[in-house]
């Protein structure tokens, strides 16, 4: 036997726990859940007191009504940016017809002006 | 009975200013079920105002556009672009410039293409020597355009758009000119 089985025969040899281990643990168990206890039902006595519930449901409306308004305000500056953009598309295509057609008339002018001055000159 | 007479005469001026501040003829609207391609643009003074807040100050077209657009009453286009020729008849033409036919209203081009077939027409509307609105009527082969512009427009605002939108340059002391002569 190697001098490293002695050691691990050591270490893992079985221990008794010691006298009134047991009843530790178990008086630990039931103080915890004494305290968890205690917390839960002051939260639910924070709940039992009508001022304070109507106080919270006041404010979970309020905070309802105001994500809701928020959210319906978002929604409409979007549609009237969506609107905007498209009358502001409008009016860039009116000004490009326009100024199409202002042109097509100025070149037609000049067309004819110089046709003329080609006839003066021929003659 | 002098209030029936008052009665008559705002009547008479509401007729007047409505046919002054004209926009597109009924007859015309039709043509939309015959075209391939249709523009219809109608923006009146609130629309104009509204979309103007949409052009950006950073894109030098449409600050150009602002500006121009700043003090105009109405735009209004019809845009009609046929498969074919002869989809519009020349009395449909004959109703656009008719409208036009008024003591305000002075033709400043006028051709009339044989070649090619393109006839285009340019009015303007004078109140004081200014101008305040300005109509184009573009009859080619296989498209009808009419473009109304009403409100105040300087012939500078209008030379200034050259370039930007292509718009030729014109001289404002020949269309001044040119309408004064007209109207006498």
């Amino acid at each position: 036997m190697s001098r490293l089985d002695d050691e691990l025969k050591r270490a893992l040899r079985r221990a008794e726990a010691p006298p009134g281990f047991a009843d530790h643990v178990l008086a630990r168990v039931v103080r915890e859940n004494r305290t968890r206890q205690a917390a839960i039902s002051g939260w639910r006595q924070f709940f039992t007191r009508p001022i304070l519930r109507l106080a919270t449901a006041a404010a979970l409306s309020t905070a309802l009504v105001a994500g809701g308004a928020y959210y319906r305000h978002a929604q409409m500056e979007k549609a009237q940016r969506a609107e905007g953009e498209a009358a502001k598309q409008q009016l860039m295509l009116a000004l490009r017809i326009a100024s199409t057609k202002l042109h097509l008339a100025r070149s037609k002018v000049n067309d004819v002006s110089d046709g003329n001055q080609n006839r003066h000159e021929k003659e | 009975m002098r209030r029936i007479a008052w009665f008559l005469i705002l009547l008479c001026a509401s007729v007047v200013a409505r046919t002054q501040d004209l926009k597109i003829p009924p007859n015309i609207e039709k043509l939309s079920a015959k075209a391939k391609e249709t523009v219809e643009v109608t923006m009146d003074a609130p629309m104009l105002r509204w979309a103007s807040k949409f052009l950006s100050a950073d894109d030098p077209e449409e600050q150009k556009a602002a500006k121009l657009v700043a003090n105009l009453k109405g735009i209004y286009v019809r845009s009609y672009e046929f498969d074919d020729e002869g989809a519009y008849s020349s009395e449909d033409v004959e109703t656009l410039r008719s409208q036009v036919r008024g003591p305000n209203w002075t033709r400043v081009v006028g051709v009339r293409s044989q070649r090619d077939g393109e006839n285009v027409d340019v009015f303007f509307r004078l109140e004081n020597d200014k101008m305040a609105g300005i109509i184009v009527i573009a009859a080619e082969r296989k498209e009808l355009t009419f473009v109304n512009i009403v409100g105040p427009l300087e012939v500078d605002q209008l030379a200034d758009l050259s370039g930007e939108f292509g718009i030729p340059k014109l001289n404002a002391r020949e269309v001044s000119k040119a309408s004064k002569g007209e109207r006498k």
